[in-house]
């Protein structure tokens, strides 16, 4: 890559540096200002969601493939640091390592077949593999993963660090959350990043620009796959038990929805789709009981009349303003 | 044995019944169409309710479903997968989804969660051998052999499916025809989504209907649509019956495989073949 990118995102790598910098501390500050307010359970929760979504993000938001199948990362990474807490060591730590080695090892595996497809083909394979990984949580794999009982386990407490106490897990969480955000960011913003765009925006001309997409889109989808697992891994590190609905397809569609609140394409906006998401389904599914028709709707209303998210209006009012300061000056 | 292979062949009927709406969505607009689930449950679901209505005569109470469900069809068709497909197939593909969310809830509403079981409406059977086939399953496995030679007739000579067929290979050119080719695609998925229905119809008294059978169906068929081709209606009549045999042949190894094999078997093909589904 020596292209060097055009795109308005290509500012001084040292200027560069300090806004990311500055961008973890305001997102830090508005999660713990959102724990003051929102029980801190939920809380931890959205962290951990919110990695799922920024993962996802990348795959759909910046390289443009749907995937019907991104639990299956997410449920390979909540079973398989569950088993390693059980069988093998309680540090959290191994079943971290253990289960994202896990993760990017299926990434590795399914993408080498899968990122050959695009659009329908692409969604539904993934759906296909997802399937599958449910039916080995539910039924194939029974003998470990005890069937539709689900599996418990228990981490130990190193030093400090103990995943009963909320407190200490949200501040793990939180960190590991602004951990995957600032790889992402990072990553979108480097030359990497314009590829993986340049994909989504016109495929064959890449090609013809004598870059071999095949090898970025497979490296895309294990970074997205590993990082999905990475939330698995916490998901099952806090709540110390995971059980096959941890797979189910169904999963999917609500980070997809999740994506679309707040813009795809947009780290921010996963961030911000993935709390108001969360929000939504603690505060209204307990009210309303026909919470999957309600989702039905405003999925709707998402795709023909919000289709932006929250970060494309944001964009949107900001331009406008800026425009019309210009505007007064002139 | 013997009645593996008929349960095979039964399965594979309905599965085709189901994929060829799938198939005709995805060869002439590329987008998977989750809604089509989505109609084929709430059909079955009406035909249960209008079953009893009108004195459980089978088929006028199937014959009513179907027709009822047409108008549901043309909606998602004109309103929601039409509109949306100039945009962008990936908002097609969620909005679709959204209504299955929709329809599946509202199932769950006015009919609940419990399994609705319907009488098998012939309750004959032939002795072949030692063996006891029902006669209703070989009168499934015959509709979905006159469904698939009525439709290649129809595709052959009538002049509708000439110019479906004719856009699935180049849409423009029948465009710059003076065609409008969207009016003859809905036409086409009007017939995909009736077709979808009778075959949920002809399968409630085979299975007990329940409100996630139209996500269940729905996932196999997808397989039988990405191993039969897309778009490709003797493709899928072939893979929509072997993946049916597949089903049956697990189902007395292991039971619980029975519907994970499909997507094995899809799988392998999406390894070796390589044409259809690459970009």
């Amino acid at each position: 890559m020596s292209a060097k990118p055009t795109i308005s995102e290509s500012s001084p790598s040292g200027a560069k540096k300090g806004r990311v910098l500055l961008e973890l501390a305001l997102i830090a500050a508005c999660f713990l200002v959102m724990a003051i307010f929102v029980r801190l359970y939920w809380v931890v929760d959205f962290c951990i969601f919110c990695i799922l979504v920024l993962s996802f993000d990348l795959l759909y938001g910046y390289m443009g493939r749907l995937t019907f199948g991104h639990v299956l990362y997410y449920g390979t990474g909540g079973y398989v640091a569950s088993l390693v807490l059980v069988h093998l060591s309680p540090n959290p730590f191994l079943a971290i390592a253990v289960g994202v080695a896990s993760g990017t090892l299926i990434a590795v595996v399914l993408g080498s077949i899968l990122v050959r497809l695009r659009d329908a083909p692409f969604a539904l394979s993934n759906l296909a593999f997802n399937q599958i990984g449910f039916w080995l949580a539910n039924a194939g794999l029974q003998d470990y993963t005890e069937g539709e009982d689900g599996l418990s386990s228990m981490a130990e407490s190193i030093g400090f660090l103990d995943f009963t106490s909320q407190p200490v897990a949200f501040g793990f969480m939180l960190v590991c959350m602004l951990l995957v955000f600032w790889l992402l960011r990072t990553f979108t913003l480097s030359p990497y990043g314009v590829m993986v765009r340049s994909i989504k925006e016109n495929e064959e001309r890449v090609k013809f620009l004598g870059y071999s997409t095949y090898f970025y889109k497979w490296l895309t989808f294990v970074v997205c796959g590993s990082l999905a697992t990475f939330a698995g891994t916490l998901y099952a590190l806090y709540y110390g038990f995971v059980a096959p609905n941890l797979l189910n397809p169904f999963g999917n569609i609500e980070i997809i929805f999740a994506v679309l609140i707040g813009g795809a394409g947009n780290l921010f906006g996963a961030l911000a789709g993935g709390v108001v998401f969360k929000l939504m389904s603690n505060y209204l599914a307990t009210a309303i009981s026909r919470w999957e028709l309600l989702m039905g709707v405003l999925l709707l209303i998402l795709v023909f009349r919000f289709k932006r998210g929250l970060t494309g209006y944001a964009i949107d009012l900001r331009l406008r303003i800026s425009r019309r300061r210009a505007a007064e000056e002139a | 044995m013997l009645a593996t292979i008929v349960y095979g062949f039964t399965i594979g009927a309905i599965l085709y019944f189901f994929s060829i709406g799938l198939s005709i969505t995805f060869g002439t607009l590329q987008i998977v169409n989750f809604a089509h689930a989505m109609v084929y449950a709430v059909g079955v679901y009406l035909f249960i309710t209008f079953l009893p209505w009108l004195g459980g005569v089978y088929p006028l109470a199937a014959a009513l479903a179907v027709v009822a469900m047409i108008p549901v069809a043309y909606v998602v068709e004109r309103f929601i997968i039409r509109r949306l497909y100039g945009e962008s197939l990936d908002y097609a593909i969620i909005a679709t989804y959204a209504v299955l969310l929709i329809g599946t809830d509202l199932i769950k509403w006015i009919w609940g969660t419990l399994p609705q079981p319907v009488r098998d409406p012939v309750g004959a059977y032939i002795q072949v051998g030692e063996v006891d086939l029902p006669v209703y399953r070989v009168i499934v496995v015959a509709s979905a052999v006159a469904v698939f030679l009525g439709l290649r007739v129809f595709f052959k000579r009538s002049i509708i499916g000439k110019i479906v067929v004719a856009a699935l290979e180049d849409r423009d050119g029948v465009r710059c025809l003076g065609l409008n080719v969207n009016k003859y695609f809905s036409i086409v998925f009007l017939i995909g989504s009736s077709l979808a229905v009778l075959g949920g119809v002809l399968y409630a008294p085979i299975a007990t209907s329940e409100p996630y059978m139209g996500f269940h169906i729905l996932l196999v068929a997808f397989a039988v649509v990405i191993v039969g081709g897309m778009g490709n209606l003797t493709g899928t009549f072939i893979s929509a019956f072997v993946l049916g045999m597949v089903i049956a042949i697990t189902a007395r190894l292991w039971s619980p495989a029975a519907d994970t094999m499909v997507f094995v078997v899809m799988a392998i093909v999406l390894i070796f073949k390589r044409s259809d589904t690459q970009e």
